[in-house]
């Protein structure tokens, strides 16, 4: 078995090694756990299809009331990833992300409220919490009495999470907060906050540590709701802290460790944002099949047309190799695997931007009634655009993807490893602590237990198995390629960088839907399947030709025309040309 | 007393429903499967019942293959105290189901049954009936109000003619209408109590009841598609139209 303290699929595959066993079998629900599902997923739909007139109204109004927030604790949504123990419904991983996915198929607004309470607000204190600290909170967080937020966010520090302002004074029994926080999921209804402030170190230096502050704390205030393009019911606001005072028993995780934890809940909780879109294309899937069956041009309903196919189509591989990703990740953490940050980033920016896509292509579908509010088709577009920029941006954590690869890569070659030694932590490069986080874990065990070749595949998918194989092995090429060509100015090489990054996107989606397939052949028979391997088929093909583009380019690009360009416009901040 | 509720699988009323290309069954692959609509409204007034103290134990039974659990632990949810699984793979009869739930009551000495007036699926509106006839108890069937007077329930049944009250001596069998109550939602921490309540599994050949029939299903077929309706002006057209498509 791969130690799974240590084994990063993807890590590992940038090193030209398969670690067949991490993602083989695909996971699977328990049979207790499936029917769990089902009654949950039954439960909200009884609770939200009744429901859809007001999220209409509540999008406009851009506010949620209270009462059905309410409605929402009652009926138990804010408990889900609580252990039993502390008054919480205890899903695994993978259950979390699919019964966030059937509240993202009702409403978005809804889903990334019990999104960030859930998957960031109090993860926290559910990964790192004393005893002591769950004892406290976690009865309140499970009936959603308490409410939680997570607040990193601040003017100067989006993406460049290290430049938080906030500061946390340590004095006689207590410690002093003070600052402001930005765009903060749940802001106005939470009364719980996973507050992240900058700490002076004994040796001076300023660390960032991770503090439990509750509203009840003289000095906490919230802005007003901020008014948004989408998820507009869902509450977002500024959180101000000014000379709060916090026990130093509600200090989450090391004091001085704060960076680490806030990589370590955002990449946990993943798959809710992950299931909330799979959930949404889900959706998307039944408004654009209802409606292009029910609309007629030149005499014909639109779905007997190619060009509606090939939407419809590519929604329906969108949807079935997003749910593979987002499904293996959370299988990967309740396995215990410990190294999937790039995996889980991976299914973030893969997830989100094809639910982007469908919305789009949805709303393409319903022609001008696509682009009316009393349709749900804009608000689907408005609701699903945050979600390539929050927990995130999808170009930085394409950056993490590909340089925590490469900084893998460049340890095991030789002659680069001591130049290349400080590159990867250059905070001012914004994304080098970034890579600082995922390399204290980087005794990854390398090119041991792997092998080049898939085993035991059965014959029907052994062509996209073979793809699989022949890309791996460029892959690894590439990264070393890229190293060698840049050296230590990888760092500055994005457009590089970002090559590898969809490089490895396209195989950590090709792996986990080849082991869904695989899998499903195992359980069904290949006739059962035969959609499935058709999904395969038409993916395997698309990541392809996009995968030897990619390979492609690394040596034959426009990267410093396109530069130039863009240098150009930033100089004059105008577009030169005019025809008058 | 013991409060029994009949419980029966069927596909979501929500969901549009598919007959199978060669017309020998409904398309249930994939489909979302609910307890049957008017059965709940039977669970939901047993444990009202039970609630408010006139009945110590609901009891939730299905028959059906193992698929039938996740309703009977809806039920379960819903706050029944026990389930009991009819285990059989045939799709049974209302008369093979009325005899195997007459053998339950044997076992478990309720003084209510309650059932739905009907299912969803086939419509069949027979096993309460049946059952009444088997135990030889009274019924009353299609029950819009119910009410327990010590050792008797006075029903107010919808029928034809308008409402028609009645009063049966306990243990009845009674079979519920939609306009009874209104069921309560399931709370996502009552599914994970449920797991923990008992749901005994019989086989139906252990209660010696044979999966036979006396009915025999033809094909089954879409209903024809309704055709767009059309105004008329006055009685005059009215007339005009119905003559025109030979209806008067
Ligand atoms: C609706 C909403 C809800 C939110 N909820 C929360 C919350 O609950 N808690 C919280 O803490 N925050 C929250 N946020 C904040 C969110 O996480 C940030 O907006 C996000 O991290 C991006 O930061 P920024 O907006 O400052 O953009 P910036 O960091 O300024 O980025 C601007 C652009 O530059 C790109 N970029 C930045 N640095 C680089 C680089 N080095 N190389 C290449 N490109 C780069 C980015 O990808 C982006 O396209 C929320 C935001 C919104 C809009
Ligand atoms: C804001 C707004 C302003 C407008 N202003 C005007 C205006 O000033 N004057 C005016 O006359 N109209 C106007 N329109 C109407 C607009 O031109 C139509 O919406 C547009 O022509 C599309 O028609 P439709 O909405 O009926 O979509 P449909 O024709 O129903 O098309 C639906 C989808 O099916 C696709 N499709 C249709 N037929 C085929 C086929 N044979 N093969 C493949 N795909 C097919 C379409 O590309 C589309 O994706 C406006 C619409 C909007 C939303």
């Amino acid at each position: 078995m791969p130690d799974k303290e240590t084994t990063s699929f993807m890590r590992s595959l940038c090193m030209g090694q398969i670690e067949q066993e991490v993602l083989f079998p695909f996971p699977a629900l328990t049979a207790d756990q499936k029917e769990t599902l089902h009654e949950i997923a039954s439960a909200v739909d009884d609770l939200l299809v009744p429901r859809a007139e007001d999220f209409r109204h509540w999008d406009v109004a851009g506010e949620m009331p209270a009462d059905f927030i309410e409605e929402l604790s009652q009926f138990g949504l804010f408990g889900l990833i609580i252990p039993e123990a502390y008054g919480g419904m205890g899903l695994s991983n993978m259950s979390y992300s699919r019964t966030l996915q059937q509240v993202g198929r009702h409403d978005a607004s809804v889903a990334v409220t019990i999104g960030a309470h859930s998957s960031i607000g109090m993860r926290g204190l559910l990964l790192l919490g004393t005893e002591e600290q769950k004892q406290r909170y976690m009865p309140g967080l499970a009936t959603g009495e308490r409410i939680a937020a997570f607040c990193l966010t601040e003017a100067g520090a989006g993406s460049d999470a290290a430049a938080i302002k906030t500061t946390a004074e340590k004095q006689d029994d207590h410690w002093l907060l003070n600052g402001s926080k930005l765009w903060i999921t749940n802001g106005g209804i939470a009364n719980f906050f996973t507050v992240f402030a900058r700490t002076k170190q004994e040796d001076g230096s300023g660390k960032m540590t991770a503090f439990i502050v509750t509203s009840d704390m003289q000095g906490v205030s919230i802005g007003p709701h901020e008014d948004k393009m989408g998820l507009r019911a869902s509450s977002t606001t500024t959180v101000l802290l000014d000379n709060v005072k916090v026990p130093p028993e509600n200090v989450l995780g090391e004091p001085g460790k704060g960076f680490k934890v806030a990589m370590q809940i955002l990449n946990s909780g993943r798959t809710g944002l992950g299931g909330g879109s799979v959930g949404g294309m889900k959706h998307l899937i039944e408004l654009a099949t209802a409606q292009a069956n029910e609309r007629k041009t030149f005499g014909e309903p639109i779905s007997s047309y190619g060009l509606i196919k090939e939407k419809v189509g590519r929604m329906v591989v969108d949807c079935y190799t997003s749910e593979a990703v987002v499904t293996m990740v959370g299988g990967l953490i309740d396995a215990g695997y410990k190294e999937y940050a790039v995996e889980a980033a991976i299914s973030k920016v893969y997830a989100t931007e094809c639910l982007w896509r469908s919305a789009d292509e949805a709303l393409q579908i319903a022609g001008g009634n696509g682009y009316m509010r009393e349709y749900p088709y804009e608000r689907i577009v408005r609701d699903s655009r945050i979600n390539r920029i929050f927990e995130g941006t999808n170009e930085i954590l394409r950056l993490f993807i590909a340089l925590t690869a490469m900084n893998d890569v460049a340890c095991q070659l030789q002659e680069l490893a001591s130049t290349m030694k400080d590159v990867f932590n250059d905070p001012i490069k914004g994304f080098g602590v970034l890579s600082d986080y995922a390399r204290e874990h980087a005794t990854l065990r390398t090119g041991l237990g792997g092998s080049a070749k898939l085993q035991d595949l059965d014959e029907a998918i052994a062509p996209q198995a073979e793809t699989f194989e022949t890309e791996t092995r460029y892959l690894a090429q590439a990264a070393d390629r890229i190293l060698r060509k840049h050296g230590k100015n990888i760092i500055g090489k994005q457009f590089a960088t970002k090559r590898l990054a969809e490089i490895m996107i396209d195989l950590f989606v090709l792996a986990s839907t080849l082991s869904r397939v695989q899998t499903s052949i195992e359980c069904n028979g290949v006739e059962a399947a035969s959609r499935e391997i058709d999904i395969l088929r038409v993916f395997t093909r698309e990541a392809r030709a996009r995968m030897k583009q990619n390979f492609r380019r690394i040596d034959n690009n426009d990267d410093e025309l396109l530069k130039a360009l863009a240098d150009d416009a930033f100089e004059v901040e105008r577009f030169r040309w005019d025809t008058i | 007393m013991k409060i029994l509720v009949g419980i029966k699988r069927v596909v979501d009323y929500n969901v549009r429903i598919r007959v199978l290309s060669d017309g020998s069954g409904v398309d249930t692959d994939g489909v979302k499967m609910s307890v049957n609509p008017f059965d709940e409204i039977a669970l939901e007034e047993a444990l009202r019942i039970r609630d408010a103290g006139n009945a110590e134990e609901v009891i939730v039974v299905s028959a059906g293959g193992d698929e039938c659990q996740q309703q009977l632990r809806t039920g379960l949810a819903m706050g029944a105290d026990r389930a009991i699984q009819i285990q059989t793979s045939a799709d049974l009869q209302p008369l093979s189901t009325a005899r195997a739930f007459l053998k339950i009551i044997e076992r478990e000495d309720p003084g209510l049954v309650l059932l739905g007036k009907q299912a969803i699926d086939d419509d069949n509106s027979q096993t309460a009936q049946m059952l009444a006839a088997l135990w030889d108890r009274p019924q009353a069937t299609f029950a819009s109000k119910l009410e327990l007077d010590g050792q008797s329930a006075t029903v107010t049944r919808e029928v034809d003619a308008g409402l028609e009250t009645i009063e049966v001596d306990l243990p009845a069998v009674i079979s519920v209408d939609l306009r009874l109550n209104e069921p309560r939602f399931v709370k996502l921490p009552d599914i994970m109590k449920a797991k923990r309540k008992p749901l005994d599994v019989i086989p139906l050949e252990e209660l010696g009841v044979a999966a036979e029939g006396n009915l025999e299903v033809g094909h089954y077929a879409p209903p024809p598609q309704r055709e767009k309706g059309i105004m008329v002006e006055d009685a005059a057209q009215l007339v005009e139209e119905l003559k025109n498509r030979g209806l008067i």
